[in-house]
Formats: C-alpha cells, structure tokens, sequence
C-alpha cells in the first residue's frame, strides 16, 4: 500500500507535533520510523490511521484516510497500549472485536499469536502485565493483516525472548503476506536487521528517509592505532570514538572518497560499517548548531 | 451492519441477564418485607423508573467512551459506528421496555396471588422514551467529555435538561420544577417533547463525535 504525505501539520493547542511534512512510502516493505521522544512519530502514525482528521493531505492508495470507509479498513494501527481493546474486556473478547470487525482478520493466526506470547486468554486486559499487554497489540496488529499496519513502539515492555519471538514472527508474516509495515521504536539496533527503509522525524519535521543499506553507507567505522586513526580522521565528523590500549576505533560521518579510501589501505586501518543507531543519535542531535 | 450487530448482540443480551437477576432480586426483597409489613408498592416500577435509566445511561457512556476508539481501532469510520449505535439505542430501549414489561407481568402476577397491592406505573411507550433518551445522553454527554476533556462539564446541563422531560409521564420519578402542570395539561401529547429530546440528544452527539480524535489510552 502507497502512503502520500503532503503538508500535514498536527498541532495540539499552542504544541505543533508534526510541522508541514511531506514524504511518499512506495509500500510493501518493513519502514522504519525513528525520531527521539516527542518528535511526532505518535501524532503522525494516528493522522496516518484516521485516529485525527489531517491539517494536509495523507493519502493511502491515492484515497484520503480520514472517514473513508474503504481506506480505513486497509489499516491497523497499534500504539504503546492497544486501543482495539478495553481494559475491562478479556483478551478473548478483545480478539473477538478483530474477528468481529475487521475483514481481514485472521482468527486462527490471532490465536497461535496468543499461544506463542503466553496471553491468558481468560484474563481481563486491563490485569495484563506490560509486556503480556504489548504483546496483545502486536497479536492484534499482525493478525489484523492490514495492508497498511502500523506498530507504533508496540513491542515496548516485552522482555527480551520476547521481542526476539516477535522479531521472528514479524518477519515470517511479512514474508508470508507482504505489505506495508511501519514500526517505530527506540531499540533501533535490535530491528535494524529487518528495516528496508528508515524514516527520521525531529521536533515534528522530516529529517531523513533513505533506504537502511545506503543510510548505514553513511557512516564508517575506522579501526587501528590511535595515531592512525586521528591523522585519518582530522577534518572529518566524527561521531563517536572508543580506545582500547593503542588500538583506537572512531565512527566518521559522510561518504569516503577514493583518496580517503587509499589513504586507510596505505595505514593499515580496518572500515567496516556503522551501527543505524549510532547514526540515528548524529542526525538528531544538533552538533555545533548544525546536524 | 457489523458493528449494529455486535454491539446490539452482545449489550442487549447483558443488559437482559442483567435485568432478570435484578428482577428475581427484587422479588426476593418483597418477599423479605412482606414478612415485617404489607406490601403497598411495585418494588419492579420503583427500579424501572428509578435504576434503569441510570443503566442506560451507563451503556449510552460505554459505547461512545469504550467502543467507539476500538471500532477505529479496527478500521472502522465514526459515521458507520454512529449509524450503527444510534440504531443500537432505539433496540436496547426497546428490549429494556419489554423487559420491564414483563416484569411488570410478572410481579403482577406474584402481586395477585399474595393479595399485595402496586402502586401505578406507567405505559410502555413513557418507559421506551426514557430509555431511549438516557441512552443517548449518556452517548452525548461521553461524547463531550471524551472530545472537550473538563470541558464536558458543559454537556451535563443540557444533558440533565433532556433526561427531566422524559421523566415526567412515569410515576414515580417527580415531577418537572417550575412548569409542573404542564406536562399534565398535554397529556399524551408530552411524548412528542420525549422525541425531541432523543433528536437533540442524538444530533449533539454525531456533531461532537463524527470527527472526534482517538486520543491514547494512558493507562
């Protein structure tokens, strides 16, 4: 499913979450949206999924979302806590909602979800723990099968297995039935793996959005002795660097060019790539005024 | 169709088991009183006009507060969920008036056989338009709080305004302050202020609610 962004402001009172983006997802892939705390990600994920009516355009299919039945029904979205399900209901009747509502629910897949995270399903929602409560929203999100579904940091409170198990699962399912996926998350380097393409917000504007490989391209890590890699490095934007004994590795900023390339073969020095997050952390964080 | 269907299924099937455990109560309670002094009023009309409103009410806030974010949730637009529940109000007051109804039956029966006397209560079309309106000024009023937060706060005077004009043809639930012979002098022509107070009731709601954000459920 296409997803067209054009000029949408969210704005809450005097607070303005999301600031005149515009961006275009091609659809059929697993995006990544990052941005720190506050950044819109929320905002802009619920404007995506009819929860608020659009100051701009968004458009999924060329269809515009808010209140328009056939576009709405193409989407899931599920935030930190489900919103499909209220915390007096039990998870059983919570997943009869799905069932009951959304065409594309898948009852049976709904139901191995829930065995695989270990859901009672007798248990009212609202006396889930957190990471048994997340784990409903991911069961409700992936069994929903919507051609637009969006898990907005969903995986938060799960323990580690967990979130592997969901990794896993995510990745099957979108295997099995591809479409357009959009995870936000603060755990960038666990799913970076499975992210085709990123989206960066801040302070509610588009920062970047680049396929996950050429976006890692970004960046180099430069590996050898200290001297080495602080000749090699002068002039350039370092990220960050880590010593240990005389061996010293620093993560540079930019696109190498053919010298520079040279340049580290004639000193001996190991490149290899930077991680996403380290990158992540760069392009949010104002460095000297500038990003 | 969907959403009329799950939603009528499921709260008309609770509020009628709901009911019948109520009514098999109360005449557990009657019995209990007739033991200590003589049974001279309806213990059923005093929770048909009294409670039963307070639970329609009730259902009114549940639907727009609890289910219309999930109905979203699950891809569903407010103006199909509005459709369906305004249709929903209009069944639930129609089963809760046959079920006070029969109640009625019921306890009129017991009544007899005990040689007890009721007190008046009043024709199912006052007990329909009741519900009806305290359903959908629950819906009004949730409606309002959910999309104004505190500033709700100005639902509820109009909100208490059309729930009082309902009341006014059921025995037993006081009567209209300021204007008390009035309602008296129109007589069955009253229910058409019933009706009205539904429409207004239900055109608020759809004003509030048609593009009402889905805010996050914080806990």
């Amino acid at each position: 499913m296409r997803v067209d962004v054009s000029g949408l402001t969210v704005r809450y009172g005097d607070v303005t979450a999301v600031d005149d983006m515009s961006f275009s997802l091609s659809g059929n892939k697993i995006y990544g949206l990052l941005g720190r705390n506050g950044s819109g990600k929320t905002s802009l994920m619920s404007t995506l999924a009819g929860y608020r009516r659009p100051i701009g355009s968004v458009q999924l299919d060329g269809e515009p979302v808010f209140e328009n039945a056939g576009a709405m029904r193409n989407v899931c979205l599920v935030r930190h806590t489900p919103d499909a399900a209220d915390k007096g209901d039990k998870v059983a009747e919570a997943l009869n909602f799905g069932k009951a509502w959304r065409d594309t629910w898948d009852d049976t897949y709904a139901h191995e979800l829930v065995e695989l995270f270990k859901i009672p399903l007798r248990t009212k929602v609202g006396e889930l723990s957190l990471g048994q409560r997340s784990a409903l929203g991911v069961v409700i999100g992936l069994a929903s099968r919507s051609p637009l579904t969006m898990l907005d940091e969903s995986h938060l409170g799960m323990d580690t297995p967990t979130r592997y198990a969901f990794y896993d699962t995510l990745l099957n399912d979108f295997m099995a039935h591809p479409r357009t996926i959009i995870i936000s998350t603060h755990l960038i380097e666990e799913l970076a793996s499975l992210l085709e393409e990123v989206v960066i917000i801040d302070s509610g504007r588009l920062v970047l959005q680049e396929e996950a490989d050429v976006l890692r391209s970004r960046g180099t890590e430069v590996t050898g002795s200290a001297s080495d890699v602080d000749e090699f490095t002068a002039g350039l934007t370092v990220l960050g660097s880590k010593s240990l004994g005389r061996t010293k590795a620093a993560m540079v900023y930019g696109t190498l060019d053919d010298s520079q390339l040279i340049r580290a073969r004639q000193l001996g020095l190991e490149l290899g790539p930077i991680a996403l997050q380290d990158l992540f952390v760069h392009l949010t964080e104002p460095v000297g005024g500038k990003r | 169709m969907k959403i009329f269907r799950q939603v009528t299924a499921s709260l008309v099937a609770f509020s009628t088991i709901v009911a019948a455990c109520v009514f098999a109560f109360v005449v557990v309670v009657t019995f209990v009183v007739s033991a200590f002094r003589g049974v001279e009023i309806s213990a059923w009309n005093i929770v048909t006009s009294q409670i039963a409103r307070w639970y329609l009410l009730w259902a009114g806030v549940y639907v727009i507060h609890n289910l219309l974010p999930i109905a979203v949730a699950h891809g569903r637009t407010r103006r199909e969920f509005l459709v369906a529940t305004s249709g929903f109000s209009v069944v639930l007051a129609l089963a809760m008036t046959l079920v006070a109804w029969l109640g009625f039956l019921a306890e009129g029966g017991i009544y007899t056989l005990m040689d007890w006397r009721a007190d008046e209560h009043g024709t199912p079309l006052a007990y329909f338009l009741m519900f009806l309106v305290w359903c959908t000024v629950g819906m009004f009023c949730a409606a309002a709080f959910d999309r104004f937060g505190a500033g709700g706060i100005f639902s509820v005077p109009l909100g208490l305004a059309l729930v009082i004009v309902t009341t006014v043809r059921i025995p037993g639930s006081g009567n209209l302050p300021f204007i008390r012979n009035i309602p008296s002098l129109l007589g069955s022509g009253w229910h058409v202020m019933s009706v009205a107070a539904f429409l207004i009731a239900l055109a608020g709601t759809w004003a509030i609610a048609r593009d009402m954000p889905i805010r996050l459920r914080t806990s």
